[in-house]
């Protein structure tokens, strides 16, 4: 089975400042740690448990600055066979459409039977590449897959819906699915794997430029303070203390 | 296959002497015989993770067999294949792109930082004594209580001290010892050319980790490194430091690993607290080179055993409960995490303390008075 | 160029979803700008589900077929593509939801028309469209605007619109369903329900919410006794469930369970949207957290800033004293 999964480096936030930088269209990066985008790690190990399953090839795509390739070797030393990363011209202006066109011309190329990818991106957060790319490349979809399971020509998944519910379906392959966080336990790359890919060659496909934006970043601000919670102050004896007291007087404990 | 392990007579001293085989699946003897023989049985767990690396079987080996160096070859491997349990996974991750193991972001390496501050360091500048804090005094908060002793202690000495504030990253000890020997490399490297941007005269430590690895893992670090007990026994001794407050106290020492089984430091941990007013110093039945490890080492601060049966730390604790003891210290971070649990859960809370040797001596510099009983 | 508003209904089981009816909200303030607001439907043996919607819009557009009963990507976006070819609204609202995730990119891709995904808000000025959206995990928000075309698509992230009761009649027009043949590569099997736990944290009336805070397994019964303490049962976020510390069933969040007790605690829980939603009901929430820029505070009545492992064990003995 011939697999491409499509893989994003991202900021990690979660803990770390985010300021906007005087464009007002980007983030400034400079103290900030890249890493293989969350979803995208889980969508990239199901590919790694399917490869030791069935064999075949797996091949990663990134679209991203040179600095992508580290995610790249990341891939490709926890299994992967090669890494293709696409850097146009206009790299700083691309939507999730043009992404997915980016990434629609190389792997339309090569047969793939399965392409995964991430169902969320921690930073834009739109939800939709993966589905976008499946309906460039012209083949079935299924986002916000929790479990798979191959049957020689077809696929069943259950997707994630709301309040816990699943929803199952069975789909014919060559197919795009968009992976769930949680579906797996994502491996370990180690250093000593990172530098051994670092001798693998990634294909880079750049002076490119790529046309069709549908939607363009007017102006990034900072969220507007909204309610904010009566914040208890003083030491751990006294904010346990004076929550009490409050929870007390509104009868709940 | 393993060339560390030829010289075992299978006399089985290291198994007899493995704190944690008695608790765990962990059986070093029955390990190397399998090696020895050549049986693979790779689906078997032989318990290579309960391993806290303490080194008593290497110690105790009568054929100087570095048992513990095989038992991080075979981590290394597991590693390698990248199918580590997540805890694994996720501390080796944070060490790679933080530069700790906590999962905290490196802006926030140097908050514990109170009041008037410390000197930090920067490229160019010379230091008679480097501080080196350690991520788990720099991120965890009880422990970043025996980094701000520390500061308050160093500054009645009028030593010429700085530390590396948000530069300071992981020393890589547990790194190499949970197998990830690239990290390891990578991080070593990193901290030898960062060292060399300033101009050190002695680097002294919190963690006798930090210590064991920066002494005898980097070969070109280029100037003296001293677990803090030695560096600050000897500014007793110079009368740099004058413990005056009394500390009317039963107090045990706990030997870390590392520091004593490993390093051979023993007297001066002890000499520092003699020279404290007040403390009644015991020693545990099994002390110093016989010493219960805590179980915080080798990784294992951040991967859970799998055994139900009595942690290391809850025995030590409830043996230092029989001594009638007020206050543990000991002079580790890990062992302070892991006593003081124990502490927790064996009911202790109201009798005993855990303390590291530079919180009570910090108590007694600074005349603090505010012992908790 | 009409300036007409469609709006998706999403349905599940025969039930309307909530997100539709803030959909129709948020349409029926667009379409005051000179167009009409039109909920399309479909799905099989609607007649239910049109009555509840009648009050919303000024038309419904109603498609009723068998293979529409459960959502098939395809099957949807076959009827849908046809329908906004030949009426051409000017905007086309769904949720950016497990339905709308699945359909919006396609369709829209398919249509050649201009999309932004997850928007809080919706502007249009003269004849553009400008969207606002949360990025970076809520840190930073952006304004987004459409390229110029004669139709847009936009998804709604749920919760961001309160919604409104309807006091329109809608007039209800049958649109003959395109489908024709059985679509043999992708095909609807069956809802599955998440396995049942010990606990319904649904129906518990004090319900502390653990997060990534907790850092490891371990701690998990210093969470139980704290729960225990306070009369409460012990619920968590998503990375809790994907790091298999609790089980499902015990998940707050758009993609586990929605909770409305009178007492929520969140502990070492960022407040990421998705969360939020499943517990923002609640009569009274606290929230205890390292971090004093946690967006959970902004949800929150009360809050501690502060480490969580010192403040639990604190709080629990106060707790006990008090009760």
């Amino acid at each position: 089975m011939n697999i491409a999964v499509c893989i994003k480096r991202v900021p990690e936030t979660a803990e770390a400042a985010v300021n906007i930088d005087s464009s007002e269209k980007r983030i400034v990066e400079d103290q900030l740690v890249f890493d293989i985008n969350e979803a995208d790690n889980y969508a990239l190990e199901e590919a790694l448990l399917l490869k030791e399953k069935t064999e075949g090839d797996i091949t990663l795509f990134t679209v991203g600055p040179k600095e992508a390739d580290e995610v790249i070797k990341m891939g490709l030393a926890k299994g992967a066979t090669c890494g293709v990363r696409i850097t146009p011209e206009n790299l700083d202006s691309l939507d999730s459409y043009t992404i997915a066109k980016l990434l629609a011309e190389p792997i339309k190329e090569e047969n793939f039977d399965l392409v995964l990818t991430g169902c969320i991106s921690s930073d834009a957060g739109n939800s939709q590449v993966g589905v976008t790319l499946a309906e460039l490349l012209g083949i079935p979809h299924a986002s916000l897959v929790i479990n798979m399971e191959i049957e020689d020509d077809s696929v069943t998944v259950q997707r994630e819906l709301e309040g816990g519910l699943l929803g199952e379906l069975k789909i014919k392959l060559p197919a795009l699915f968009t992976i769930q966080t949680g579906i797996n336990e994502p491996r370990y790359a180690s250093i000593l794997g990172i530098k051994r890919a670092a001798q693998k060659e990634i294909k880079v496909v750049e002076n490119i430029t790529v046309e069709g934006m549908k939607t363009e970043i007017v102006r990034m601000y900072y969220p507007p303070a909204g309610k904010m919670a009566e914040i208890l102050e003083g030491g751990v004896e006294e904010v346990s203390g004076k929550l009490c007291e409050i929870l007390k007087g509104k009868g709940l404990l | 296959m393993n060339e560390i392990l030829l010289g075992c007579i299978q006399c089985g001293k290291c198994t007899g002497g493995c704190p944690v085989s008695t608790r765990s699946t962990l059986n070093i003897r029955k390990l190397i015989y399998r090696s020895l023989i050549k049986i693979k049985d790779k689906n078997k767990d032989f318990g290579i993770w309960e391993c806290t690396t303490c080194s008593t079987c290497s110690i105790r080996c009568p054929k100087g067999v570095n048992v513990v160096d095989y038992i991080i070859d075979l981590r290394s491997y597991e590693i390698e294949g990248g199918k580590v349990q997540p805890q694994v996974r996720d501390t080796l991750e944070s060490v790679f792109k933080f530069g700790n193991p906590w999962g905290k972001i490196r802006e926030k390496r140097a908050d514990w930082i109170e009041g008037n501050g410390v000197n930090i360091l920067k490229p160019g500048e010379k230091i008679e004594f480097l501080y080196f804090v350690g991520c788990t005094p720099c991120y965890e908060t009880r422990t970043q209580e025996v980094a701000k002793a520390m500061v308050r202690v160093l500054k009645t000495a009028s030593s010429n001290f700085a530390i590396l504030g948000t530069q300071e990253t992981c020393c890589g000890n547990e790194i190499k010892r949970m197998g990830e020997l690239g990290l390891f490399e990578m991080l070593m490297e990193d901290n030898t050319k960062l060292f060399k941007e300033f101009d050190i005269g002695l680097l002294f430590t919190t963690s006798p980790h930090c210590y064991n690895t920066f002494k005898n893992e980097y070969p070109e670090i280029g100037f003296e490194v001293e677990h803090y007990t030695t560096v600050i026994n000897r500014f007793i001794k110079e009368q740099r430091i004058k413990p005056k407050g009394n500390f009317e106290k039963k107090v045990v020492f706990q030997d870390p690993c590392f520091l004593g089984k490993q390093n051979d430091i023993f007297e001066e941990p002890r000499e520092i607290l003699g020279n404290i007013p007040g403390i009644e110093l015991v020693e545990f039945e099994r002390s110093r080179e016989r010493s219960l490890c805590c179980e915080g080492g080798g990784g294992r601060m951040w991967v859970e055993s799998e055994s139900d049966a009595e942690r290391l730390a809850a025995t030590r604790v409830k043996d230092a409960a029989d001594l009638g003891v007020d206050v543990i210290a000991t002079a580790c971070p890990f062992c302070l995490l892991t006593l003081e649990d124990a502490v927790k859960t064996t009911n202790l809370e109201d009798k005993i303390r855990v303390m590291d040797i530079i919180e009570i001596l910090a108590e007694s510099v600074n005349l603090e008075t505010k012992n908790k009983d | 160029m009409t300036k007409d508003i469609f709006v998706i209904a999403e349905h599940r089981r025969g039930e309307i979803r909530d997100i539709t009816f803030e959909l129709l909200t948020k349409g029926y303030e667009l379409s005051k700008d000179g167009g009409r607001l039109h909920t399309v439907l479909l799905g099989f043996q609607n007649e239910k589900m049109i009555d509840e919607l009648k009050p919303f819009s000024d038309g419904i557009l109603n498609i009723d077929d068998e293979k529409l009963k459960d959502f098939n990507a395809e099957y949807y976006q076959m009827v849908l593509s046809n329908l906004l070819q030949e009426k051409k609204p000017f905007i086309t609202l769904l949720g950016q939801t497990a339905f709308g995730i699945d359909l919006a990119p396609s369709l829209a891709t398919a249509l050649d028309m201009p999309y932004a995904a997850d928007c809080i808000d919706i502007e249009i000025d003269k004849e553009r469209v400008y969207t606002e959206k949360q990025i970076y995990g809520g840190k930073i928000s952006s304004r987004v605007s459409l390229v110029e075309n004669w139709g847009y698509m936009v998804s709604v992230r749920p919760g961001s619109i309160a919604p409104k009761e309807g006091e329109l009649k809608a007039e209800v027009t049958a649109i003959t369903s395109p489908l024709k043949e059985e679509i043999d590569y992708r095909r609807f099997v069956q809802y599955i329900e998440a396995a049942k736990g010990e606990v319904d944290i649904t129906q518990a009336e004090v319900v502390v919410g653990i997060g990534r805070g907790l850092k490891e397994d371990k701690n998990l019964p210093l969470m139980e006794e704290f729960a225990k303490s306070i009369g409460g049962v012990l619920a968590c976020s998503r990375p809790v469930v994907d790091a298999g510390w609790l089980s499902k069933d015990r998940q707050v969040g758009s993609s586990g369970k929605t909770v409305k007790p009178k007492l929520y605690i969140a502990v070492g829980i960022s407040g990421a949207f998705q969360h939020v939603m499943g517990m923002k009901g609640a009569d009274t929430i606290v929230a205890i957290n390292k971090d004093p820029n946690a967006p959970i505070f902004t949800v929150a009545d009360y809050g501690i800033v502060g480490d969580l492992f010192q403040i639990i064990p604190k709080l629990n003995e106060k707790v006990l004293e008090v009760k």
